[in-house]
């Protein structure tokens, strides 16, 4: 019995944290393992159900569990906001907080069990977050404006704060902007890019611009984006559905009927997306030719960008004053328009005639 | 933050000159999608011509940051344009936009111009020559890229130009918004900075001097090390007078030059400076009638920015004008960060 115990210790895996909370941010981690010093670990099972393990316990899991060890940082960054504008950035500082016991599920929880896919490098989240925030302000949803007042960037770092809180499930401790001249050299990039353009070009397909910027789409295999775009919305539609019902107070009963129908909506575009035939088979036993497999796959890819809409517009509710509710109630009637549209084009076995 | 919501019209005309002199109209019409195809086209007698449209607005849509499915854009020809001729391109994208509510165009708009790559927002060139005056030119020099429409610069070619507009007072029925364009282009490595770079075709010596003395002083006040840019300066009219474009000229220098947040929609600025390497802002003269032309003119987006100097004398209502349009306003100091 005894000897038993030992071998189970001896077998313990060795979890290798080099690098943690510097040049990772989160990394796969068997069950098991002892979780470093300052490192919290993650279970996600196969639904998407997430619980923490807090700091230097076992990482103890189920056989249907798979396990993650992330360290809460703080991390720095820098943003490009604007792409035509690579040497004006804001500096960010940024920290993974400790739980809010508030919630059911943690937001950065729930972003390692649909979003990462192996190691996850600051640079990685980075990325993202630069993503996020260059689409809020090509919106119009956050504004930095040139010649930012000091109002307005107050106005721009409260939204842009709960922007990540909500989107990533990380705290903001510092963000100012800064000069990038010193990293980025633009007159040095406009030079490369002629030289790009004297260079014979391959013919681009035109419809790969309809590709979302970042993060990087893998459309040269469809079969991976479209399978991770799903995860996500397999998994985040149910948690937005959730969000809608308790984030919005709507006064009165038009809002409050508006509300209900959008939550109806939802849960059918949930449906939808965990019922979603498999890419490569028009019907049971047929093969789908490579084209239309590209087409969907790149639906998915767009309705995973509504579901980014979604977070972010999460992230304007809860800084909502009452008088602006009704505008966020058009933008989310949008938001699961686009939804239901990606994911009928999604389901649809060949491109669609005009009508 | 809580932006308000904006009237978007129902139907949207924009005429493209043919070959022939005469003129095709492009109407857009926007309903309720009702399970439809997100665009549908139509011309007299020719649905290869149709398709050609569809497939222009579709591709020119993926510039676009925003995506609505719930509507439906019909797209009309009232006249077959020659199996050759392109120039209807830019109408029918303009079109598009316009009804959706994403540009505003004035009530007679004629667009000539065509491209191969719509989908990156480009224009390559307008094959008709005899255009109105007021006509929108497609290609290189005139409008070459989407984003110019609102001064921005294309984010995906070598020369990066960037426009601002500046009120021109000149009598009250005459006033306008005139643009001026910074074009810029890297120095190659050990070409020497002289004189000649920054040059502004058309202009008198006196005024050029005084363009490249507000440039330089603009561009040191950035404190970069040494100049790198070869730079072009042009204005949309001839005939300027006072130096109240200088503002206008430093931001849409910055903004060519990638240094400046890009605003969404265009950015019209009014002052001028005697210290332009402290980037200082000052006053101008003709506070009242341009104010007056300013909050006419503003469109959803726009950014205004005025000096500091004129805050106190601005005429009440000015601001809660611009913002019912969705423009914003600032009184600035200095130009740069806060």
């Amino acid at each position: 019995m005894m000897l038993d115990l030992f071998k189970r210790m001896a077998r313990a895996p060795v979890f290798d944290a080099a690098g943690l909370g510097t040049r990772l941010v989160a990394r796969p981690a068997p069950a098991g393992c002892l979780l470093p010093p300052g490192a919290v670990g993650v279970a996600v099972d196969a639904g998407g159900h997430t619980r923490r393990i807090a700091a230097g316990g076992r990482l103890g899991l189920t056989e249907a569990e798979s396990g993650w060890c992330f360290h809460p940082g703080p991390y720095q960054c820098e943003l490009v906001p604007f792409a035509a504008a690579p040497e004006i950035g804001l500096r960010l500082h940024f920290a993974i907080d400790s739980p809010d016991p508030r919630m059911t599920q943690q937001r950065f929880d729930l972003f390692l069990a649909s979003e990462a896919a192996g190691d996850l490098a600051p640079e990685a989240l980075a990325a993202r977050i630069e993503a996020a925030l260059q689409r809020e302000l090509a919106q119009g949803n956050l504004e930095l404006p040139p010649c930012t007042t000091l109002d307005e960037w107050n106005a721009f770092r409260a939204g842009f704060n709960q922007l990540l809180y909500t989107r990533f499930g990380v705290t903001v401790d510092d963000c100012v902007p800064v000069d990038l001249a010193g990293t980025r050299d633009y007159a040095r990039e406009l030079a490369a890019r002629a030289h790009a353009a004297a260079a014979p070009v391959a013919v681009s397909a035109p419809l790969v611009a309809a590709a979302p910027p970042v993060p990087a789409p893998d459309v040269a295999d469809p079969a991976r984006a479209d399978a991770r775009a799903l995860r996500r919305l397999f998994l985040e539609l149910p948690c937005v559905m959730c969000r809608v019902r308790q984030a919005a107070l709507p006064q009165g009963q038009d809002l409050f009927r508006q509300q209900q129908a959008l939550i109806q909506r939802l849960d059918l575009v949930c449906l939808a997306a965990s019922s979603m035939p498999a890419l490569a088979l028009a019907a049971p036993g047929q093969p789908l030719d490579p084209d239309n497999q590209l087409r969907r796959a790149r639906h998915s890819l767009r309705a995973a960008e509504a579901l980014d809409e979604a977070w972010a517009l999460l992230a304007r509710f809860e800084r909502a004053e009452d008088e602006g509710l009704e505008l966020l109630f058009d933008e989310a009637e949008r938001i699961v328009a686009n939804l239901e549209a990606e994911l009928a084009a999604r389901k649809r076995v060949l491109a669609e005639e005009d009508a | 933050m809580n932006a308000p919501v904006f009237k978007r019209p129902e139907t949207v005309s924009v005429r493209s000159r043919l070959q022939d002199g005469g003129f095709v109209t492009v109407t857009a019409t926007r309903r309720p999608r009702g399970g439809r195809a997100d665009v549908k086209c139509s011309a007299p007698g020719a649905p290869q011509l149709a398709a050609r449209m569809a497939q222009v607005a579709r591709l020119a849509r993926h510039t676009e940051a925003r995506y609505d499915s719930r509507d439906q854009v019909v797209i009309g020809m009232d006249r077959v344009p020659g199996a050759q001729e392109r120039d209807w391109e830019l109408a029918v994208v303009l079109a598009d936009r316009a009804v959706r509510g994403l540009i505003v165009l004035p009530a007679d708009a004629v667009a000539n111009g065509w491209s191969e790559d719509w989908q990156r927002g480009r224009i390559e060139g307008h094959a008709v020559t005899d255009l109105p005056p007021a006509a929108l030119r497609g290609g290189p020099g005139n409008l070459h890229h989407l984003g110019a429409l609102h001064g921005q610069p294309d984010a995906a070619v070598s020369v990066s130009s960037a426009r601002a507009w500046f009120p021109l007072h000149s009598g009250g029925i005459n006033d306008s918004l005139c643009w001026v364009e910074v074009s810029v282009y890297p120095l190659a490595p050990g070409e020497a900075a002289g004189e000649d770079a920054i040059a502004a075709p058309g202009l008198d010596g006196v005024r050029q001097q005084a363009v490249r003395q507000a440039l330089l002083g603009a561009r040191d006040f950035d404190g970069a090390a040494s100049a790198r840019w070869r730079t072009t300066v042009r204005f949309g009219q001839d005939g300027l007078h006072g130096n109240s474009y200088e503002l206008a000229l430093v931001l849409a220098d910055r903004l060519a030059r990638g240094r400046e947040f890009v605003p969404r929609g265009r950015i019209i600025a009014s002052g001028a400076s005697s210290a332009w390497h402290a980037g200082l802002v000052e006053a101008v003269e003709g506070l009242g009638p341009k104010c007056a032309l300013i909050e006419r003119e503003a469109q959803a987006g726009d950014r205004v920015l005025l000096p500091r100097a004129w805050e106190a004398q601005l005429p009440p209502g000015l601001l809660d004008a611009l913002r019912s349009k969705g423009a914003s306003l600032a009184c600035v100091e200095r130009i740069g960060i806060i």
